[in-house]
């Protein structure tokens, strides 16, 4: 009951978020829209880092899973430093000031560079658990493929455009070309992440795995949002911004996820083993 | 029931069926070059030994510990 509250709360959020901003379009327009959507934006990202916090409370130093939590969590931070940033004249997208900027696009970079590292070692857990992924070495393959397609199909064109930006000298740009290669290479890490989830599937530790996948699938729905020409969709529908929410909440949802199933496991095992007793680390 | 059936069937609820019966083949194999249907109670230690790096990926060495000590106790 709990892990089907924690799967069903970002698709409530999302439904939720869509019926205010129609709300608050219609009192006031944009400004009052932008002002709920960049609020929403902090609140989903402070609950993204409690998932993944709770997640990495868990574990001790040295699992493996422990470190792709502390990836996760830590890229989340920062990107919510560098949201909150943007709240100053200075910071703000149009802001003058070149050294804040910097600040900014550094922020944005190692952001990305930590979420990547953080999903990486999640999508590497299988091999490492010796998990069997169904379909075999060419189910793999073909969902790989797919996968890969999609993700180029979705983030390559705008990849292409800040590429070309960048080399016209702005530098501007460069968090937005990481930005794009790091989506697709996070994009494509969705097939181990998919796989493992229906491998484990109606066990215990497919929560997580399960509510992860489903985060990376909605951040390519908001590439695919974010890509669509302006003017397609309503105005008082922040396509994107609703599925920024649905990944940032399936984050959490997946961090608790796994705070809980640790703590099922532990209950059913009996009392905890002294640290000394262990044996070494898996890494 | 046999040891690799009683393990599985303590595995499952955390990893799946199928993934249990997988990782106690692999180990038996790997381990101590057995088919799992000859797996006796004597095999118990090198089994869990092999099932622990597995276990530990997915619930970090402490919580993999204490499964894996209830385990063994239950299949004794």
């Amino acid at each position: 009951m709990r892990f089907r509250s924690l799967a069903a709360f970002p698709l409530l959020y999302a439904v939720l978020f869509i019926a205010i901003a129609a709300f608050a379009w219609s009192l006031q327009g944009g400004v009052a829209l932008a002002s709920f959507t960049f609020s929403q934006r902090i609140l989903v990202r402070v609950l993204a880092t409690v998932g993944c916090f709770a997640a990495v409370s868990c574990f001790e130093r040295g699992d493996h899973l422990r470190s792709a939590w502390l990836w996760l969590g830590g890229g989340t931070i920062v990107i919510l430093i560098r949201d909150l940033l943007r709240l100053f004249p200075g910071f703000a997208p149009q802001g003058g000031d070149p050294k804040a900027q910097i600040v900014v696009t550094a922020l944005g970079i190692l952001s990305n560079l930590a979420l990547l590292a953080g999903i990486w070692m999640l999508s590497r857990s299988w091999k490492m658990a010796a998990i069997t992924l169904p379909g075999g070495r060419s189910g793999f393959g073909v969902v790989a493929v797919a996968t890969a397609v999609i993700a180029l199909t979705v983030t390559g064109p705008g990849a292409y455009t800040h590429l070309q930006e960048l080399a016209r000298g702005d530098w501007s740009s460069l968090v937005l070309v990481v930005s794009a290669v790091v989506d697709i290479i996070t994009l494509c890490l969705i097939t181990p992440l998919l796989l493992t989830a229906i491998s484990l599937r109606g066990s215990l530790v497919a929560w997580p795995w399960g509510l992860v996948t489903a985060s990376q699938l909605a951040w390519l729905l908001y590439d695919i949002a974010a890509s669509l020409r302006p003017g397609l969709l309503p105005a008082g529908l922040p396509l994107p911004e609703v599925f920024r929410g649905l990944a940032e909440n399936y984050l959490f949802a997946a961090g608790m996820a796994q705070y809980f199933v640790i703590h099922q496991v532990r209950r059913a095992a009996g009392a905890p083993v002294a640290p000394g007793a262990l044996g070494p680390a898996v890494e | 029931m046999s040891l690799s059936q009683q393990l599985a069937a303590r595995l499952a609820p955390y990893i799946g069926d199928f993934n249990a019966q997988m990782w106690i083949k692999s180990v038996a194999r790997r381990e101590l070059g057995l088919a799992p249907e000859d797996l006796t109670v004597r095999h118990l230690t090198p089994l869990i030994d092999g099932l622990r790096p597995f276990l530990q990926t997915l619930m970090g060495r402490s919580t993999a510990e204490n499964l894996l000590q209830q385990i063994g106790r239950e299949v004794h």
